[in-house]
C-alpha cells in the first residue's frame, strides 16, 4: 500500500520482517562459514580429505546425477504429455501427479529395500531377476520416484505457457514433429527444466535417510558423521561448507540457464498450442505413463509400510512423536508464510533493502538442512559464550544452556532451510494483485487497510496457503537437521522411523515411515490442485 | 451555450519525485465543468496520466492544488485519501476485481443493503444485466470496459476519470465503446476527464480539449477552436498534421514558400511560427506554377499530396484534397493558402 506515499528513509514493515526472513536464512550459513574459517585446525579433516572424502564427493555426484537425471526424464515426459497431449484422466492426473511429493525419499527407500532385498517378494516372483535398490543407484531411483514433481510442475507450466508459433515456423521450416520438439519446444523450456533439476539435485545432496539406509556415503552423512561420532563443530562445518560450494555450484549453472532464458522468451503474441488429442492404445499409453510413475512413488511404498504395519504393533512414544512432529511442521509453516508474505510486500513496494533481503533469504535454498542446523548450533553456542559471563558477572547463576531451547532451535533450523521457499508463491500470488487494483478499490472508497482484506487477501490467500502448506510437508518429512538440534529424547515421526529402520526394525519403522505420507498428503492434495487450477487472469482480459 | 460551472480545479500542480516510467508534473492548471467531458491529450511523458493519478489522490503534490470546489484535495501540505474523495476512475487495463463476479465488482464502492440493487441497475443501464454473475475472465475486452465504467459510475462521483479506456480494444470496437461511453457519461450527468494520446479520440469524445506537453497544460478549449487556432507549433502538432515555417514579421505580415500571410499583432521583427494545416493548401494545375507534385497517396478518406519547389526536391509539403482529383505526380501546380487553416504563433 504504498501508492501516492513518498518512500521513506525507514523501512516498512513488510522490508523488516523480510530482513528478519534474511536474517533468518542466511545467519546460519555465515556461521558455519565463520566457524569453518576461523575454526582451529586438527588432525580429523585432513584425515578424511586422505581416507573418506573422496568416496563421499564421488557419491554425492553419483546420487545426484542420477536424481536429477532420472527425475528429468519422468518429469519433462509427464509434463509434456499433460500440457500438450489430451486422454482421459489429463486434468486429474495433472495434480495427482505432484503427490509423490508428499513421500520422503527414505520411505520410499524402507519398502523398495524391503520388497526387493534377497528373499524379499519381488525376488521370489521373478526368480532373483530383479535387482536389490541400494547403493548410488538406488537412492538416485528413490529421489527420482519422489522429486520428480519438481520438475514435472515447471515442464508443465512451461509448455503450457510455450506459444505454438515457434513450433509451427520449425514445421514450415522443414523438420518433423520430433525434431521440431527437440529443436524448439524443449530448448524453449529448458530454463525451467533447469531449475527443477536444480531443486532434485539439492533435495539430493541434503537428503541423509535414504543415503544412509541404502549404503551411498554422500557428503551429508560425512556431515552428520563428523557432528555426532567426532563432535566437532570446526570438523562439520568444513564438511558443512564443501556442502555448501557444491549446491552454489549447481544454483549458478541453473542461474546462467535462466539469464539465456530471456533471449528464449518467446515474442509478439501468446497463442497457445491446440492439445494432441489422444486415442485408442495412444491414450492408454499415456496413462499408462502416468500411473507408472504414481504407482512406483506413492501407491506402492505406501502399500508395503501399511502391510508391514499391520503386521506389527505400534512403537511406543509414536503419538508422542506424531504430535512433535506436528506441532513443528504447523508452527514453522506458519511462520515461513507470513515471511514469505511480508517478504513478497517488501518485494513488491520496491526499493534496494526488499531485494537485498530476498536474495539472502534464497540463500536459504542451497542450505541442506544438515548445514543449517550446523549454523544454528554456531549461533547458539556463539551467544552462550557471549552471555554466560556477563549473566554470571550480574546474577551469580549459570545461565541456562541455550542448546536446550530445542524446539526453537529447530524451527530456527528448518525455517532458514524452507522459508525461502514461502516467498516465490506469495510472490507470484501477489503478482496477480496490479497496482491499478490497488487504485480502483481506493477510489472506489475502500480505505487502505480495507483494500487488503477485500481485494489482496481473496486474491492471494490461495498462494500464501499453500506456501505455507509446503513447508509444513517440507518440516514434516525433514530428518538430518531434526537429528541434529532435537532436544534429548525429543522424537519426531522422522526420527523413530529412522531410528528403527537403522536398527533393520524395519516393522516396527513401518507406522511412523506411513504416517508421514499419509498426514502430508492432505496438505499436498491442497497445494497440488492449488498449482494445477488454471490461472484466473486479472482484469487485463 | 449556458454558463460552466467549475467543479473542480488544478492550480500549478507539481509533481516532482516519480517513480520510474511516471511523468513528473511542472506546473499544470485545469478546470473540470459540471456534466462536461474534458479530453486530456498530450504524447506519452506528458504528464497526463501523472495528473490524472493526482486528482484521483492515488499520486500526492509537491506544489499546487487540486480544489473540488472549496474543498482542497491536494496541496503540498494536504492530501486526502483516495477513498474520500468521491472520484470514480476507469483504469486502463480496466482492473477489475479478478476475484468478483462482474455484479459484485460494481457493488464494490457501493454500502448499505440496496447496494446489489444499485449494481444491478448500473449493470442493466450498460446492458450486461445478463453477465452478474459472470467473472471478469469470461467477458469480452469490450464487456470489461462497460463492467469497469458501471462500477466507477455505480457510487456516483463528483468526477470520474477514464485512463486510455479504450486502447485495449479493436479498432472497430474502440469506436463503438467509445460513442457508448460518451453516451453513458452524457446520460449520467457526469462530470468526466478522458486521458487519452490518440487525437482523433480526443477530438471525438470532448466537449473541451486539454491539450498537455512536459508537465503542463499548453491549452484549453472547445476542440475546434483549439485545432483551428493552436497556441504554439507543439500544440498544432498534438492535434495532426501540420506544417510549419519559421519567419520574422515584417510590415505585420510573416513570409512563407506559398506568400506572406497576415500576422497581426506581432510587432516587426518579432519571430514567429507559421502554422499550416494540410487542408489549408488548394493545388491547381499550373504549367508556370513554382512547385510539382513529388507522391501521391489515398489516406482512406482523402489524398495526401506531397508537393515541394519546381527546382530541387526538398523540402516536401503535405496537402490534404477531397476525390478526386485530377493532379498526378509529375504534375506542375501553384499554391494558394486558405487563410481560416493558417496560425501565426510566437517563436
Amino acid at each position: 500500500m504504498t501508492a501516492g506515499t513518498h518512500k521513506g528513509f525507514w523501512p516498512d514493515r513488510a522490508t523488516l520482517l523480510a530482513i528478519l526472513a534474511a536474517l533468518v536464512c542466511a545467519a546460519p550459513v555465515f556461521a558455519v562459514a565463520w566457524i569453518a574459517l576461523t575454526g582451529q585446525s586438527d588432525d580429523y579433516l585432513l584425515h578424511l580429505a586422505r581416507t573418506r572424502l573422496p568416496v563421499y564427493l564421488a557419491y554425492s555426484v553419483y546420487v545426484g546425477l542420477v536424481a536429477a537425471g532420472g527425475a528429468a526424464l519422468i518429469g519433462t515426459g509427464l509434463g509434456w504429455l499433460i500440457a500438450r497431449a489430451d486422454f482421459p484422466g489429463r486434468k486429474l492426473f495433472s495434480w495427482v501427479l505432484i503427490l509423490p511429493l508428499a513421500v520422503p525419499a527414505y520411505v520410499a527407500a524402507y519398502a523398495w529395500l524391503d520388497l526387493s532385498q534377497a528373499g524379499g517378494p519381488l525376488q521370489a516372483w521373478t526368480g532373483g531377476l530383479f535387482p536389490t535398490v541400494r547403493g548410488g543407484w538406488g537412492a538416485g531411483l528413490m529421489f527420482a520416484l519422489v522429486l520428480y514433481p519438481y520438475i514435472f510442475l515447471l515442464a508443465r507450466d512451461a509448455f503450457t505457457g510455450q506459444s505454438a508459433d515457434a513450433y509451427n515456423a520449425a514445421r514450415t521450416l522443414g523438420a518433423g514433429p520430433v525434431t521440431a520438439f527437440w529443436r524448439t519446444s524443449l530448448p524453449m523450456a529448458r530454463p525451467a527444466l533447469a531449475a527443477g533439476v536444480a531443486l532434485v539435485m539439492m533435495e539430493s545432496l541434503a537428503d541423509y535417510g535414504t543415503v544412509s539406509y541404502l549404503g551411498a556415503p554422500t557428503l551429508s552423512i560425512g556431515l552428520i558423521r563428523a557432528w555426532s561420532g567426532a563432535g566437532s563443530l570446526v570438523d562439520a562445518a568444513r564438511l558443512s561448507l564443501i556442502l555448501v560450494a557444491i549446491a552454489l555450484v549447481v544454483f549458478s549453472l541453473e542461474r546462467m540457464q535462466r539469464r539465456r532464458a530471456r533471449t528464449t522468451a518467446a515474442s509478439g503474441k501468446h497463442k497457445p498450442a491446440p492439445r494432441l488429442v489422444l486415442t485408442g492404445w495412444q491414450s492408454g499409453l499415456a496413462v499408462l505413463a502416468c500411473l507408472t510413475p504414481l504407482m512406483l512413488g506413492l501407491v506402492i511404498p505406501l502399500a508395503r509400510l501399511a502391510w508391514l504395519a499391520l503386521n506389527e504393533l505400534a512403537a511406543p512414544g509414536l503419538i508422542a512423536a506424531a504430535f512433535h512432529s506436528l506441532t513443528l511442521a504447523s508452527i514453522s509453516a506458519l511462520c515461513a508464510a507470513l515471511l514469505g508474505m511480508a517478504t513478497a510486500y517488501a518485494l513488491r513496494g520496491g526499493g534496494f533493502m526488499a531485494t537485498a533481503s530476498a536474495r539472502a533469504a534464497g540463500l536459504g535454498y542451497a542450505v541442506p538442512g544438515a548445514v543449517a542446523a550446523v549454523g544454528v548450533i554456531a549461533i547458539l553456542s556463539g551467544t552462550q559464550g557471549l552471555i554466560d559471563p556477563a549473566w554470571e558477572a550480574l546474577t551469580g547463576s549459570v545461565f541456562p544452556i541455550l542448546l536446550t531451547g530445542g524446539a526453537a532451535a529447530l524451527i530456527f533450523a528448518y525455517l532458514s532451510r524452507f522459508a525461502a521457499a514461502a516467498i516465490g508463491p506469495s510472490e507470484a500470488a501477489l503478482g496477480r494483485v496490479t497496482p491499478a487494483l490497488d487504485g480502483a478499490a481506493r477510489t472506489l472508497g475502500a480505505s487502505a487497510r480495507e483494500t487488503l482484506w477485500r481485494v489482496h487477501w481473496p486474491l492471494i490467500a490461495a498462494g500464501v496457503c499453500s506456501a505455507g502448506l509446503l513447508v509444513f510437508v517440507e518440516v514434516l518429512k525433514e530428518l538430518p537437521a531434526t537429528m541434529i538440534l532435537r532436544p534429548f529424547n525429543y522424537d519426531t515421526l522422522a526420527i523413530i522411523a529412522h531410528n528403527y529402520a537403522a536398527d533393520e526394525r524395519l516393522g516396527e519403522a513401518a507406522l511412523p515411515s506411513l504416517l508421514i505420507p499419509m498426514v502430508a498428503l492432505i496438505p499436498m492434495i491442497f497445494v497440488a490442485r492449488y498449482l494445477s487450477r488454471t490461472r484466473t487472469p486479472s482484469g487485463t482480459g | 451555450m449556458s454558463q460552466t460551472q467549475t467543479v473542480l480545479s488544478v492550480r500549478g500542480a507539481q509533481r516532482r519525485y516519480v517513480k520510474k516510467g511516471q511523468a513528473a508534473l511542472a506546473s499544470a492548471d485545469l478546470d473540470l465543468h459540471a456534466g462536461r467531458i474534458t479530453a486530456l491529450l498530450g504524447p506519452s511523458g506528458s504528464g497526463k496520466s501523472t495528473l490524472l493519478r493526482a486528482i484521483a489522490g492515488l499520486e500526492r503534490l509537491d506544489g499546487g492544488e487540486i480544489a473540488l470546489g472549496d474543498t482542497v484535495w491536494s496541496n503540498a501540505g494536504t492530501h486526502i485519501p483516495p477513498e474520500t474523495r468521491r472520484v470514480g476512475m476507469v483504469f486502463q487495463d480496466y482492473a477489475l476485481f479478478p476475484h468478483l463476479d462482474a455484479l459484485s465488482n460494481v457493488a464494490f464502492g457501493l454500502k448499505g443493503k440496496d447496494a446489489k440493487a444499485i449494481a444491478q441497475a448500473q449493470l442493466e443501464a450498460a446492458e450486461l444485466g445478463h453477465k452478474a454473475k459472470a467473472y471478469p475472465h469470461e467477458l469480452s475486452g469490450g464487456e470489461q470496459q462497460r463492467v469497469a465504467l458501471a462500477r466507477a459510475l455505480a457510487p456516483s462521483p463528483a468526477v470520474i476519470l477514464l485512463d486510455e479506456p479504450f486502447s485495449g480494444l479493436d479498432r472497430r470496437l474502440r469506436h463503438e465503446l467509445r460513442d457508448r461511453t460518451v453516451q453513458t457519461l452524457k446520460a449520467a450527468g457526469a462530470t468526466a476527464m478522458i486521458v487519452t494520446h490518440d487525437a482523433e479520440e480526443a477530438m471525438a469524445v470532448a466537449d473541451e480539449l486539454a491539450l498537455m506537453d512536459a508537465g503542463r497544460v499548453i491549452q484549453t478549449g472547445a476542440p475546434e477552436d483549439v485545432w483551428m487556432r493552436p497556441v504554439s507549433a507543439t500544440a498544432a502538432r498534438l492535434l495532426g498534421d501540420v506544417e510549419i515555417f519559421e519567419a520574422d514579421v515584417t510590415n505585420g505580415r510573416a513570409d512563407t514558400p506559398f506568400g506572406a500571410v497576415d500576422a497581426a499583432g506581432f510587432e516587426d521583427g518579432r519571430p514567429v511560427h507559421v502554422l499550416i494545416r494540410p487542408q489549408a493548401f488548394t493545388l491547381s494545375l499550373d504549367e508556370a506554377g513554382g512547385f510539382a507534385i513529388k507522391r501521391r497517396r489515398s489516406a482512406g478518406t482523402h489524398l495526401v499530396l506531397e508537393f515541394a519547389p519546381a527546382e530541387g526536391d526538398t523540402p516536401h509539403w503535405h496537402a490534404h484534397t477531397a476525390f478526386p482529383s485530377p493532379l498526378h505526380e509529375g504534375d506542375r501546380v501553384s499554391v494558394e493558402l486558405d487563410p481560416a487553416y493558417v496560425t501565426v504563433v510566437k517563436r
